[in-house]
């Protein structure tokens, strides 16, 4: 299988906190890999560091054997590297379908076009595009909301059609689940095995450890920044030392 | 017409080509305190072509904004780097930077300002703001618009979905300044007078004021807020001598007690909704 | 003659350092600009000019400069400011800009846009301390803004208001748990900030002998310069920068040409942005 992305011996201080530290991992094309471990592990900060928000204080990070650590965040994304937030960002002026149309400029090749104010048969394309990317997400019936007046769990997958529309190959979910009620959880599970069924590959950040088990081939624990554990759900569930991260934290 | 009212006229006119100007930068979420400079910028250059070398008016105003638009390029790139506070701070102080060089620069009259400058007529002043006004109701409905927003509400996010932060920025801040060079060349061949104290940085501080005022969520209110903040001084004039202290007190008064500004965006798709009998909720 | 330019741009840059410590204490406290700082120089100015004019002696004049600026700092903070507490830093910004223009309006109204100048100032006498002179008006001057200086310093740096201030400046929010008095520890701040501004006006106003109800905007500006010399956030970078500046600007007036002033200035400021934004002395270290 060929590997997607790769974290070679990444360190990142922040000042005097080594919020990550000497991380390697693989994440091989079509793998829906859990990045799991306690508040204050360092997991955002991996997402942060991959779609190059921050850069790494030492090693490097790899995509399809290119070196992006460095690029910036816009490259990175035009890559095929797309990610939701923790705290959820949508954007307050737009509506839910102008936050797909939005993110669609990403794979855009000719840009000059952008600034044509008429409806051309290439811009109605791609609202169909649109449509079909929200229908996927459930949420063509609201699509002239306004993005931010959506419930909790419409606005996760609104982000989560957000980052597809930019058509990526890796997706990073940073604790999709936050918040939802069961019915909704179920709802993201769903998505999630459709979406690997699809082909994505996905890294993801999650506190619910139920969704974690059932859905991911393969997870990463990382405790103090640093890997603690990694392989099969079976397997990491019995780690003694992931037990002990997790215990060792009030949770 | 009444000179009167042609002068009050051409002065909304080119404060709406101000408000503009510092709309641009502020559809990205980029304050500028510095637009002043660029506005000295087209004043001076278009003045000395026309009155130093006799140009026509019409390239030299060309000439005018370009030069503006160029300096906002080269200046663009190193100021974007700043944050928050700095940035509002670089732009400021770059337009005393360009302020104090004309107060200087005695090819252009230096501290005696320049004179001998004529041309620009009312009907001028308003198609170039037609000509602006359609070109942001083009831009605000095509996806570079849409990104605008973006980058203006989160631009975090905004990275995240590939789009170019820095050149949305750039190109915004490159727009601003050719608009507030034509502005410029305007008012010098307007004013017929110019110095360096017209573009002190209260000019720049006002096109801002304009924006906010009238509201930022779409181009309309900055024309909206040059309107009337043009024509309040004129309103007040009842008020003889106290008039300026009563428009500086209205400012203050609108900032606080309705700091998103008199037009929203909500406003505006409920007014397009009720006009196309699709406002049913 | 060297020696002689340096005694006049440290009197010259202390009265910059006033204006700057406010511009800092504020910024620190509240991390937002105060745009009308400026005019409450010119406020501080007019009121010990108003004082003048009654026949009252220099020290009077200084307390009136001190309270009637400090208070309206005050108004400024309680207008601008505290409704606008929640919003971005831009928002109480250009609030205090529109401020400003009614400062600078009401100022002209009550003093007329003609220059006003105190009624018996720049007395003659001169002191000679080798072969360098120094006036009475800047021995009075060096005096109050070095004592200020040294005083705020202390304030801060030792009393309960200063430990508050210095932990309202670092994190507000804990501060407040803590049993700060956010409201209070900002409109001291406020009073003080403008108290120090409204001094260095009536001092200023002593050696240039004149001001006019636009002066704000352009001290306004050197304060701001000064602190992004000294570092934003850092007092004493704050004082050193104002000095600083007057060194610059005594230098330029006598070596260059006093026209570009303001140009050389301006540029400082500019290159200061863009090459070394955060100025001398970052604020983390050493405050
Ligand atoms: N931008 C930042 N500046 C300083 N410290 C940070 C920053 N981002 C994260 N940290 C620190 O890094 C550590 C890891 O944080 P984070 O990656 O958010 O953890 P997680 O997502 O696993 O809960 C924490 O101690 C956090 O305080
Ligand atoms: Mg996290």
């Amino acid at each position: 299988m060929s590997v997607i992305l790769e974290a070679r011996g990444v360190d990142k201080r922040f000042g005097g906190v080594a919020a990550v530290e000497r991380l390697s991992f693989c994440v091989d094309a079509g793998e829906l890999v859990g990045l799991i471990g306690p508040n204050g592990a360092g997991k955002t900060t991996v997402f942060n560091l991959v779609t190059g928000v921050h850069r790494p204080t030492a090693g490097e990070i790899l995509h399809r054997g290119t070196r992006i650590s460095g690029c910036d965040p816009t490259a990175i994304a035009r890559r095929g590297i797309a990610r939701t937030f923790q705290n959820i960002r949508l954007f307050p002026s737009l509506t839910v379908l102008e936050h797909i149309l939005v993110a669609q400029a990403c794979r855009a090749t000719v840009r000059a076009t952008q600034f044509w104010p008429f409806r051309t048969a290439g811009e109605r394309e791609r609202r169909r595009q649109a449509l079909a990317v929200l229908d996927g997400v459930g949420l063509s019936a609201r699509r002239d909301e306004a993005a931010t007046h959506l419930p909790y769990g419409a606005q996760r997958r609104l982000e989560i059609a957000r980052a597809l529309a930019t058509g990526p190959e890796l997706l990073l979910l940073d604790e999709p689940a936050a918040g939802l009620n069961d019915t909704e959880t179920a709802d993201l599970r769903r998505l999630l095995d459709a979406l690997r069924a699809q082909g994505y590959t996905i890294l993801l950040v999650e506190h619910d450890m139920k969704l974690v088990m059932q859905v991911c081939s393969r997870i990463l624990v990382l405790n103090f920044g640093r890997l603690i554990a990694s392989g099969p759900p079976a397997q990491v569930r019995s780690d003694p030392g992931v037990i002990d991260a997790y215990l060792g934290v009030a949770h | 017409m009444n000179v009167y009212y042609e002068g009050v006229l051409a002065s909304m006119g080119i404060n709406i080509l101000l408000a503009l100007s510092a709309y641009a930068m502020l559809a990205t979420d980029r304050l500028s305190l510095g637009n002043a400079g660029f506005m000295a910028i087209g004043a001076y250059v278009s003045s000395f072509l026309t009155v130093e070398l006799g140009w026509n008016l019409y390239p030299a105003l060309a000439a005018g904004a370009c030069a503006a638009a160029v300096t906002g390029a080269l200046v663009g790139l190193p100021v974007l780097r700043l944050q928050g506070i700095y940035f509002v701070m670089g732009t400021l102080a770059f337009g005393e930077v360009v302020r104090t060089f004309f107060q200087n620069f005695e090819p252009t009259g230096g501290a005696y300002g320049m004179r001998g400058m004529s041309g620009t007529s009312l009907e001028m002043i308003a198609a170039f703001v037609a000509v602006f006004v359609l070109l942001f109701l083009a831009f605000e409905v095509s996806r570079a618009g849409r990104a605008a927003y973006a980058v203006r509400d989160d631009d975090q996010a905004a990275r995240s979905i590939g789009i170019n932060v820095t050149g949305a920025r750039l190109l915004a801040l490159v727009s601003g300044a050719l608009i507030a060079g034509i502005a410029g060349a305007l008012f010098a061949h307007y004013a017929l007078y110019i110095e360096s104290g017209n573009f002190n940085f209260l000019v720049s501080a006002n096109a801002v004021l304009f924006v906010i005022l009238g509201g930022m969520q779409t181009f309309w209110g900055a024309v909206l807020g040059a309107v009337i903040f043009t024509l309040l001084p004129e309103a007040l004039r009842f008020l003889a001598d106290w008039r300026l202290s009563a428009y500086g007190a209205l400012l203050v008064a609108l900032m606080v007690l309705r700091p998103e500004g008199l037009l929203t965006r909500t406003f505006l798709i409920r007014l397009w909704r009720a006009r196309s009998g699709r406002d049913a909720a | 003659m060297l020696g002689q330019q340096l005694v006049n741009g440290i009197t010259l840059g202390s009265t910059y350092a006033l204006i700057a410590i406010g511009y800092t204490l504020v910024l620190g406290v509240l991390k937002k600009l105060n745009i009308a700082h400026g005019e409450l120089f010119m406020v501080g100015a007019f009121a010990g000019i108003a004082l003048a004019a009654l026949g009252a002696p220099l020290p009077v004049n200084l307390a009136a400069a001190f309270a009637v600026a400090g208070l309206v700092a005050v108004a400024v903070e309680r207008v601008c400011f505290h409704p606008l507490r929640h919003a971005s830093f831009l928002s109480p910004m250009l609030t205090t800009i529109a401020f400003g223009i009614l400062l600078q309006n009401v100022a002209t109204q009550m003093f007329g846009s003609e220059p006003s100048r105190f009624p018996h100032s720049a007395e003659p006498q001169q002191f000679a301390i080798g072969s360098l002179s120094i006036s009475a008006v800047q021995i009075a001057i060096l005096a109050t803004a070095f004592t200020l200086m040294f005083g705020l310093d202390l304030l801060v740096r030792r009393t309960r208001w200063g430990i508050a201030l210095r932990a309202t400046s670092d994190d507000p929010e804990t501060a407040a748990q803590h049993g700060v008095h956010p409201s209070r520890i900002t409109i001291t701040t406020f009073f003080v900030s403008g108290a120090l501004a409204g001094v260095a006006g009536v001092l200023t106003t002593l050696v240039y002998s004149q001001v006019t109800p636009l002066i704000g905007i352009r001290q306004g500006l050197i304060g701001m310069v000064a602190i992004v010399i000294g570092g934003l956030g850092n007092l004493r970078g704050a004082m050193i920068g104002g000095l600083a500046l007057g060194l610059i600007e005594t230098m330029n007036d006598a070596y260059f040409y006093a026209g570009y002033r303001d140009f050389v200035i301006f540029s400082v400021f500019f290159a200061f942005l863009i090459f070394k934004p955060e100025g001398l002395f970052p604020a983390q270290a050493g405050r």
